[in-house]
């Protein structure tokens, strides 16, 4: 006789997240706190110019007014701003021109994340930064690319080596006092990702990022921001990990992207931040802002699947500026235990003809709560606008929450707008036809689950599609019940 | 192979099967017929181990085993297949995907490696050709949409890549029309050697014209109260299910 | 003085005419604290974001009746369905009419809520069921409630079936100024009885009145209740609708709210399913142009195990006129195997009006079917294109699809003669002449 399903979820529960650990690296971390002198002092550990650090200071001032949100579908503890490092970078650091140069523990970090800088090198042909607590710390493929006169680089490097490129465009699509988060991030963001294609370059490889908070007590603040110049085609992978503690710890990053007349942006993520144990302890409060704006016949496509975090608050969002421009947002958010995502994008139609496209799958399990929140506007001036949105839950468990806000906002009389939802659960039908097959329970739920999620897994690039199926499976490991 | 003795079988409280004995040995076709109502489909979803179901008296020995021991997938891996009258539909995930998923499975319980692609591949090619089944209608999703027919021949091909040694057909033939049906039967046939038993439950006797069983029971009110062999069906087809009672 | 304190300011003006030992009053006077510490909502309120009461607060209105004003039968004897029988409970500048009205009290209780309230024989019923269901945390039902003294009262025994429909009237002569009406509807039906209801805002002149009104419904066990809003007002009205409906055990209540009058309409229509096997129906049709603005704000509140629920609102919307839609489906732990649907469909035929929809679902159990839809878009040009093909000239095609669009939200409209009725106002309001085969 098989075990039982109270031995199985036993057994489940005591299943770890796998990127639990953490790296002993010596590290440089800031004192706890926030003030103007932390502002200044990571301007000038990354000797940034000054217009940079006098932007950073405007926007720290503005933040200053500010109040945290408060209307989304979540619950958490606030976090202090003051216990908290702004900056932690690992130690010995000079710029690694090869990776024989970086730090072993390191690399051993990233093939325990099971991104092997070497074999990525070699074989799948994607380009990969790499993000630690604050600061990046490798970048591959940067000689080939630079061929294409394509920079993908970290932003630190970036505003010192392209200040052109940083200063027209760093802002402009989430301005500094955006919000609460935004504004933080502006003041305090240490480092993250750069991308240029330039006009009618079609990027060879995926480019991607790979983020890890690595010490204790300390936020990561990361800003990406990707131009894509006329014509030009760029592929861009996120991935997110950090270890297991019990206090909470903030991310906080921002994301521009900005695709130029007929560019093509695609932007993928996979976010495996730490959830928190199953009593809901510890976790990452994930507070993203992440904005592109289409110009002429130009696309934006974000795909996230989101699988970790405690507190998920992102709505990755198009500004469909230019005409025939179109916008896309494919999202998975799966929550298990005391997870709470509120998650949706907003599609704003500015120019004629525009497009967008929205497909949300919320999955909740164990005593979680999943929200999907979305706004599509039509402006008075964006004739024949179409959006087409589909946001369906699936709830596992009753103990779980999946709740729907689509706000839909149209000023002009060509709007096609059409806007689904369904919840539902799995079928114990489903599941007894499948037992019948030979498939256990487990199995099953897998089967199903990555069936309902299958129209957001297809748009993922080969190499995250399979890594986020996986992830599905480990994240709703112990649901079953 | 399978023996069924003085079986007794509730759902929510209320007994549907009062005292069902049948023995099926390899190489034999059986054909259980009978009116709506009298526990032809729970006798079917008992074997198979659906957990809705209470067994109050009774066994159900498959190769001399008892398998009330064992869940639903376990029964699976032992070779027991049944061919649901409602097949279930499982959106995104495709036909492909789904018998892959379930071989595998199967293999895996029985201490067996993973099916190389292309030997699946290959399998899946040949089972399809014989049930004329298109390619194309591998790729969609497990039974989201299909008519009536489809669902029923997608059952038939999944039990040839399965190549159970029970196969329990529930109401098969019911909804199909007659080419849909021989390509059924055919699929049966095909499984038919001495090793395999095969069960058809079934209210006509029309699919009994394409698979002759060796023996034909009739069901009412949760006992078999005839036997016989294929004459049977053709009798009671004259007479109509009052004439058992 | 702004609106707001003039109200707060009246209300001792209001205690001298009521009687102050009547347990009501303490209540009326704990919700005109809460006002006053609310407010009027603002769009900074999530519930408000899309409509604006700045607009009806500027002006100044008449709160207290001043002279009693009579009006001919002739002369409003339209907006009654006058061609059958009804109970009619009829208000002139909030003041009850007994000459207009057809009250009863034989068999079931078709009155005054003013005399139940006051009446002793009442008082149980009163104490159990008034003030009970109505949000205690929202500003205007507040409001209401601290001046609440008028309106309808309805009461159904067990197994009565009400044998002709119940219209509740409510006039506004203009002969006062602007004037604020605050209509408060006590209904209860009891266990397996029957009623059909109407009601109605009309004002009579070129005026603005503003109409607070608040409606709570009690559907006791395998109660059957059809309750038509007809929504028709001059184009000068503000109208505030509150309905709270509780429903117990298999019970089946059927709300139908038509706008198609009015300047600001804002309908609250709250269900709260508290027993098993419950159905709700909100059927809505909005049919505006010029500035008008109506916003729908619906809850339904699964609370109980194998209830359904069916929202279907539609919309044509022209010229600046702007549409809201709020609906939020909210399902407890416990109400498994709900069924809840919900469907918003919108036609904008001019560019310049505006649609703002927020269908919500807010679900906490796991065996549930729950969907949402909703649409904004034009008439079908291929159907449009196939009409004309068939000689019909594009103005009429367009009517007719539009009318077409319209026209099913009518199936479920169980008086024939409102169903004409209704079908009325709807050609005229597409300017489409339909023959009527009803």
């Amino acid at each position: 006789m098989a075990y039982t399903e109270e031995e199985l979820k036993k057994e489940l529960e005591t299943k770890e997240y796998e990127y639990g650990f953490y790296t002993d690296i010596e590290s440089e971390t800031f004192p706890k706190g926030l003030n103007e002198e932390t502002v200044i002092a990571i301007s000038k550990r990354k000797n940034e110019p000054d217009w940079m650090l006098e932007w950073r200071i405007n926007a720290f001032n503005a933040w200053k007014k500010m109040e945290e949100p408060d209307w989304a579908n979540i619950n958490y503890k606030r976090p202090d701003y003051q216990d908290i490092s702004y900056y932690s970078a690992p130690k010995k650091k000079e710029k690694y021109k090869s990776l024989d140069e970086v730090d072993p523990e390191l690399i051993e970090t990233f093939n325990k994340l099971g991104i092997s800088i070497d074999e990525q090198k070699k074989l799948s042909g994607v380009a990969v930064d790499i993000v630690m607590d604050s600061v990046s710390v490798a970048t591959t493929f940067r000689d080939t690319l630079e061929k294409k006169g394509i920079i993908f680089c970290s932003i630190s490097d970036a505003i010192k080596e392209h200040p052109e490129l940083v200063k027209k465009y760093l802002g402009t699509v989430i301005p500094p006092k955006d919000n609460f988060f935004a504004a933080l991030n502006s003041a305090v963001f240490s480092d993250g990702s750069f991308c240029y294609i330039p006009k009618g370059v079609k990027c060879p490889m995926e480019l991607s990022t790979y983020f890890r908070i690595n010490q204790a007590g300390t936020g990561q603040f990361e800003r990406t921001l990707v131009i894509a110049d006329k014509g030009s085609y760029v592929s861009y992978l996120e991935g997110c990990t950090a270890p297991s503690r019990d206090e909470n710890q903030l991310h906080a990053a921002c994301v521009e992207l900005i695709a130029l007349d007929d560019a093509e942006i695609k932007y993928s993520t996979v976010q495996n931040w730490y959830p928190g144990d199953k009593h809901g302890n510890g976790g990452v409060f994930n507070f993203v802002t992440k904005r592109g704006i289409c110009h002429k016949n130009s696309k934006i496509s974000w795909t996230q699947v989101e699988t970790g975090s405690a507190i998920t608050w992102k709505y990755p969002s198009c500004i469909l500026k230019g005409n025939n421009s179109i916008g896309e947002f494919y999202s998975i958010a799966v929550t298990n235990n005391f997870q709470q995502a509120d998650t949706g994008t907003k599609m704003i139609h500015i120019g004629k003809n525009t497009k967008s496209t929205i497909i949300s799958k919320g999955i909740s399990a164990g005593k979680s709560q999943n929200s999907y929140r979305g706004l599509v506007r039509v402006n008075p001036g964006a004739k024949n606008a179409r959006n087409f949105s589909q946001c369906d839950s699936l709830l596992m468990g009753n103990s779980c929450g999946a709740h729907t806000f689509p706000y839909i906002e149209a000023k002009n009389n060509s709007a096609q707008i059409e806007h689904e939802a369904t919840t539902s659960k799995i079928g114990e039908d489903q599941i007894f036809y499948c037992n019948q097959r030979g498939i256990d329970t487990e199995k099953a739920i897998a089967l199903i689950v990555n069936g309902f999620s299958k129209e957001v897994l297809n748009k993922l690039p080969m190499e995250f599609a399979v890594e986020a199926q996986k992830l599905l499976e480990i994240s709703l490991e112990g649901s079953v019940g | 192979m399978l023996e069924i003795n003085n079986l007794h079988a509730s759902v929510d409280g209320k007994q549907i099967l009062k005292g069902i004995d049948l023995k099926v040995s390899s190489g034999e076709v059986h054909a259980i017929m009978g009116p709506n109502g009298s526990g032809k489909s729970t006798l079917s979803t008992v074997i198979a181990g659906h957990e809705d179901f209470e067994i109050d008296k009774g066994e159900i020995l498959f190769e001399d085993e008892d398998l009330i021991d064992f869940n639903t997938e376990e029964r699976a891996h032992k070779g027991i297949f049944l061919s649901f009258q409602y097949p279930v539909e499982i959106p995104g995930v495709t036909v492909t995907n789904f018998i892959k998923t379930s071989i595998n499975q199967m293999r895996k319980a029985n201490g067996l490696d993973e099916m190389p692609a292309n030997v699946m591949l290959k399998k899946i090619r040949e089972k399809s050709d014989l049930l004329k089944i298109d390619s194309k209608f591998l790729s969609r999703s497990l039974n989201e949409g299909f008519s009536g027919g489809e669902k029923k021949r997608n059952e038939i091909f999944q039990m040839a890549m399965l190549e159970p040694k029970l196969a329990i057909l529930d109401e098969t033939d019911s909804g199909l029309d007659i080419d849909a049906l021989k390509i059924v039967a055919n699929g049966v046939n095909m499984l038919r050697n001495d090793d395999t038993a095969v069960v058809l439950i079934t209210h006509y006797q029309r699919l009994l014209d394409y698979i002759v069983p060796d023996f034909v029971h009739v069901l009412s009110d949760g006992k078999i109260v005839k036997s016989g062999n294929k004459n049977l069906a053709i009798e009671l087809e004259a007479k109509g299910y009052d004439w058992v009672k | 003085m702004d609106f707001k304190e003039k109200l707060i300011s009246s209300f001792m003006v209001f205690e001298q005419d009521i009687d102050l030992s009547n347990p009501v009053h303490e209540i009326r006077s704990r919700s005109l604290k809460k006002f006053e510490e609310k407010g009027f909502p603002n769009k900074k309120q999530e519930a408000w974001k899309y409509t604006s009461l700045a607009k009806i607060l500027k002006s100044d209105y008449g709160i207290f009746q001043k002279k009693e004003v009579t009006i001919e039968l002739k002369d409003v004897q339209k907006y009654f369905l006058y061609e059958i029988d009804t109970y009619k409970i009829v208000f002139i500048d909030g003041i009850y009419s007994p000459f207009l009205s057809d009250t009863t009290h034989d068999g079931l209780d078709v009155c005054l809520l003013s005399a139940a309230l006051t009446n002793p024989k009442y008082k149980s019923l009163i104490n159990k069921y008034f003030n009970k269901i109505s949000d205690k945390t929202d500003s205007l039902t507040l409001l209401n409630t601290s001046f609440s003294m008028e309106g309808a009262y309805i009461y159904l025994p067990k197994s009565v079936t009400a044998e002709k429909p119940i219209e509740i009237m409510h006039f506004s002569t203009g002969k006062q100024g602007d004037f604020f009406l605050q209509p408060r509807n006590l209904i209860i039906v009891e266990e397996n009885a029957e009623v059909q209801i109407l009601e109605r805002h009309q004002s009579l002149s070129n005026h603005r009145p503003f109409t607070n009104s608040v409606t709570e419904i009690y559907a006791k066990d395998s109660s059957r209740i059809d309750y038509y809003k007809i929504q028709n007002d001059r184009e000068e009205a503000y109208l505030i609708d509150n309905t709270y409906i509780s429903q117990n055990t298999k019970s089946n209540v059927h709300v139908h709210t038509f706008s198609f009058g009015g300047e600001i309409t804002r309908n609250n229509l709250n269900f709260y399913q508290n027993g098993e096997n419950c159905n709700s129906t909100l059927n809505g049709l909005t049919i505006i142009n010029a500035t008008q603005h109506v916003d729908h704000y619906t809850l339904v509140s699964h609370a109980q195990p194998n209830c359904e629920s069916h929202q279907e609102y539609k919309g044509i919307f022209s010229g600046k006129s702007v549409g809201v839609f709020n609906g939020k489906i909210l399902v407890d732990k416990i109400a498994q195997k709900t069924n809840a649907f919900q469907q918003n469909n919108n036609i904008v035929i001019d560019d310049r009006a505006t649609i703002n929809t927020k269908p919500q679902l807010e679900i906490f159990a796991d065996d549930v079917k729950c969907s949402h839809g909703c649409t904004i878009g034009q008439l079908d040009e291929e159907a449009l294109f196939y009409l004309r093909t068939r000689g019909i000239p594009i103005n009429e095609a367009r009517g007719l699809l539009t009318y077409a669009f319209a026209n099913n939200v009518l199936d479920s409209v169980k008086i024939p003669k409102l169903k004409s009725r209704i079908n009325q106002i709807i050609s005229s309001k597409l300017e489409i002449k339909i023959r009527h085969e009803l």
